[in-house]
């Protein structure tokens, strides 16, 4: 009897202490990052009058941004299609049941090594060795595909049905023939819903690339925005938004179709046929207008080598100084998600259909979080640095806005997703709306809401490693001025630690997934 | 058309197989009956060599099974059908694709091989694909893709399948158990018209005993591992089923109603 009382207070006391804990940290981290609510009050009139100074657009250089579209467009195509080729037989090599021993671990482990360097960071070192322009892009975006791709691959084939496979052996087949006839058929279409995913991932961050030299729209962006040419920075603005939600939308129906094995049937014949001849077309015309300079790629090789042997061995003694900078990036990404949870739960339920029952406000809600999700977190960092001034904070405000058109999603949907069963019961006691939602919404949906929480802190701390290349804090701004400085051994330093972050940080995400869902 | 002599399997110390002998002639359809785990799956995945046995021999037509040499093994298996209980087809596939997989084994050498283990099949195995889609009664389906069908449309695709290999013999495992008993009487109603008209041996393992009694001449009943009754299904005598499912004496009537 008095054991279970006090397995009961145990119990409390832990509930508890993680609650402290968990208000502890998030209090911290706002103090690392500087989050401040008076920076935050004062910068408003000045943000307000920043949009205002941005109107009307400014496209007279319309030459000049379709040129760069078309380049960023074409960064994309180019970096999904390379990633594609290696991840293909490195997808096969890094999946348990069709690959062993030792050769299973060294491409897993490259593929995790290569996804875990943001895309940024690699066009950063890639521009020292290769010059500037888009072929740095491609590269950088092929290699984060390689490491994102060949792990999809690697789970649609080790999740492939066994019984099929057995059939197919069991007609007297050929080795090859099992695997085109009983393998390939279930992979496929998962491969080209990841492909297309990828390519829509690529292209969002093309438009940012340019930011460090790399190409794309984003040189054109950061200049404007340098000048304080806020009229003409508006009309990038726009085109960026422009291609990235066009091509989301032509993917995702894609994707839907090829997922449903719906794809180029009958009733998606004309409207399929006409996705694919705009992939297409898209796919020749930036074929046609990529200017990759062979010659800076043949001397970038040797290059490349320098840099890297410039590397070693790598500087530790700033150590303590990266260190403490990696906690204020790591607290950027806790704040930035600690402020996206907190907007995208009325925001998630504004836009859950079943919850609200007027098409006007669910809608405008989902178009605000598309918009949001549309905005690549380093664009929005340029806008916030502006307007609340160099530092961390805006880097937790662009984490937070861009983090919010994620969660906002993710939440509507677990929220449409729920059981309706219990929702009515609890209406018919006549419970108000928000009864309704205490007792019978949530209980359903937390769970689910924590483990994309945790996919999103784990994704934020990554861009915070980033924000600093704009000026937004964290360590990303002492990499860029290691690099300028050619002060290789101190960069490589800085890489390791932000590897190791990263890796750390997915560990411990994926382990907590574990235990919350 | 096949021969199996006193085989024996091991699995993680138990004695699956025991020394099972049994003899199945050309033409002939034997229903193989025994209680869950007793090595009905076993012994049929020995005959088309997915378990190796651990001593004792298998023959099917003429050949031994060489479980050593996997070229020799495939060959054995071009002559064998099998249907799965799941039905094992390639889900994202549609019917004809999975039907015309059965070709594979087939089509071994030269262009054949190449063009099938890409994906082109010739138009005469695509007719013939195409014909048997008919003859198992979904020809209107050859085009959809199989997670939209339901179960018996696709252990019929499943049969088409096993048919496009031009099969001498027939394996069955628990063809019908995941069917409703109408689509259940129809699937086997198809297997045993293939044994009549085609001449096709076949060798099903079921679980409804009064399916068994109905529709079947002859009944092989395992029992850890061994055969502890081969005959014709009228001398199944309640004492046999009482002996083989170890049922109370006094309720065999009963129990023979709820083994089904
Ligand atoms: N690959 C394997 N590894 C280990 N044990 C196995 C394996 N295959 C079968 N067994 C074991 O062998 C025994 C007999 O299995 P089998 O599938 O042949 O039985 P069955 O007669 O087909 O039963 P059921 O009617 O349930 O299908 C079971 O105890 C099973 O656990
Ligand atoms: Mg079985």
């Amino acid at each position: 009897m008095s054991g279970s009382l006090i397995a009961i207070y145990a119990r409390r006391v832990k509930v508890f202490l993680l609650w402290s804990l968990f208000i502890i940290i998030i209090l911290l981290s706002f103090r690392v990052s500087n989050v401040d609510i008076k920076t935050l009050v004062e910068g408003f009139p000045y943000a307000v009058f920043l949009i205002g100074e941005m109107f009307p657009p400014d496209f007279s250089r319309w030459e000049k941004i379709l040129l760069l579209s078309i380049e960023t467009i074409a960064m994309g195509f180019w970096g999904t299609i390379l990633g594609m080729i290696i991840s293909f037989p490195l997808g096969f090599l890094s999946a348990k049941n069709t690959s062993g021993g030792i050769l299973y671990y060294i491409s897993k482990g490259l593929a995790s090594f290569l996804r875990s360097i943001p895309e940024i960071v690699y066009a950063l070192v890639l521009v020292i060795s290769f010059g500037f322009g888009a072929h740095v892009g491609v590269l950088a975006l092929s290699l984060s595909t390689i490491g994102l791709l060949s792990k999809f691959y690697a789970e649609a084939i080790e999740s492939i049905d066994k019984n099929p496979v057995e059939a197919i052996q069991a007609t007297g087949s050929h080795g090859l023939g099992v695997i085109r006839h009983a393998v390939l058929p279930q992979v496929f279409p998962l491969f080209m819903a990841y492909n297309l995913y990828q390519l829509d991932r690529n292209i969002r961050y093309a438009t940012v690339l340019g930011l460090v030299g790399a190409g794309g729209l984003g040189v054109e962006l950061f200049t404007q925005m340098r000048s304080f040419d806020y009229q003409q920075a508006a009309a990038v603005i726009i085109v960026i938004f422009a291609i990235i939600t066009i091509i989301d939308r032509v993917s995702a129906r894609l994707r839907k179709d090829i997922i449903d094995g719906k794809f180029m049937n009958k009733e998606n014949k004309y409207k399929d046929s006409l996705l694919m001849l705009i992939v297409s077309v898209i796919a020749i015309l930036s074929l046609y207008f990529m200017p990759v300079d062979f010659k800076q790629m043949a001397y970038g090789i040797p290059r490349t080598w320098e840099f890297l042997k410039g590397m070693f061995p790598p500087d530790f003694s700033g150590i303590a100084v990266y260190l403490k900078l990696m906690l204020e990036t790591v607290a950027m990404g806790i704040s930035g998600t600690f402020l996206a949870v907190a907007i995208s739960i009325p925001i998630g339920m504004l836009s859950a259909r079943n919850v609200i029952h007027a098409p006007l406000v669910y809608n405008i809600m989902k178009e605000i979080t598309n918009f949001l999700r549309a905005m690549p977190e380093l664009m929005l960092a340029l806008i916030f640095v502006v307007a609340v001034g160099l530092g961390p904070f805006a880097g937790v405000l662009a984490i937070a806005l861009s983090s919010v058109g994620f969660l906002g999603k993710f939440y509507a949907e677990a929220i449409e997703n729920v059981d309706p069963k219990p929702i009515e019961a609890v209406e018919a006691t006549g419970a108000r709306f928000t009864q309704r939602i205490l007792h019978a919404v949530f209980p359903q949906v937390i769970p689910l809401f924590n483990s994309y929480n945790l996919f999103l802190l784990d994704k934020s701390i990554r861009e915070a490693t980033v924000m600093g290349i704009v000026g937004a804090g964290g360590i990303g701004f002492n990499l860029v001025m290691s690099m300028r400085a050619f002060d290789y051994q101190e960069t490589a330093t800085l890489i390791l630690i932000i590897l190791s972050t990263i890796m750390l940080v997915d560990w411990l995400s994926s382990y907590l997934r574990k235990k919350v869902v | 058309m096949v021969k199996i002599e006193n085989i024996k399997k091991r699995f993680s110390g138990r004695d699956v197989l025991d020394g099972a002998d049994m003899l199945v002639r050309k033409g002939e359809a034997v229903a193989l009956i025994g209680p869950s785990g007793s090595g009905k799956t076993t012994l049929i995945r020995a005959i088309n060599g997915f378990v190796v046995p651990d001593s004792g021999k298998v023959i099917v037509g003429d050949k031994e099974i060489n479980y050593k040499n996997k070229e020799s093994l495939r060959q054995t298996r071009k002559k064998i059908g099998m249907i799965y209980q799941l039905f094992n087809l390639v889900e994202r596939a549609s019917a004809l694709e999975n039907v015309m997989a059965g070709a594979l084994g087939r089509l071994d050498n030269g262009v054949n091989l190449i063009s099938s283990t890409i994906g082109l099949f010739h138009k005469k195995e695509r007719d013939n694909a195409m014909e048997l889609l008919k003859f198992v009664g979904i020809e209107d389906k050859a085009f959809e893709r199989v997670d939209r069908l339901s179960g018996g449309q696709k252990q019929r695709v499943a049969v088409a399948r096993a048919l496009m290999q031009d099969p001498e013999l027939l394996l069955a495992d628990e063809p019908i158990a995941n069917l409703d008993p109408k689509t259940s009487r129809k699937i086997l109603d198809l297997l045993l018209r293939i044994n009549m008209e085609k001449g096709i041996t076949m060798i099903c393992v079921l679980h409804h005993l009064d399916t068994v009694t109905d529709n079947f001449n002859r009944v092989v009943a395992l029992k850890n591992g061994s055969i502890c009754f081969d005959g014709e299904t009228h001398n199944l005598t309640h004492n046999h089923i009482h002996d083989i499912y170890e049922f109370e004496e006094e309720n065999v009537e009963e129990t023979r109603c709820l083994a089904a």
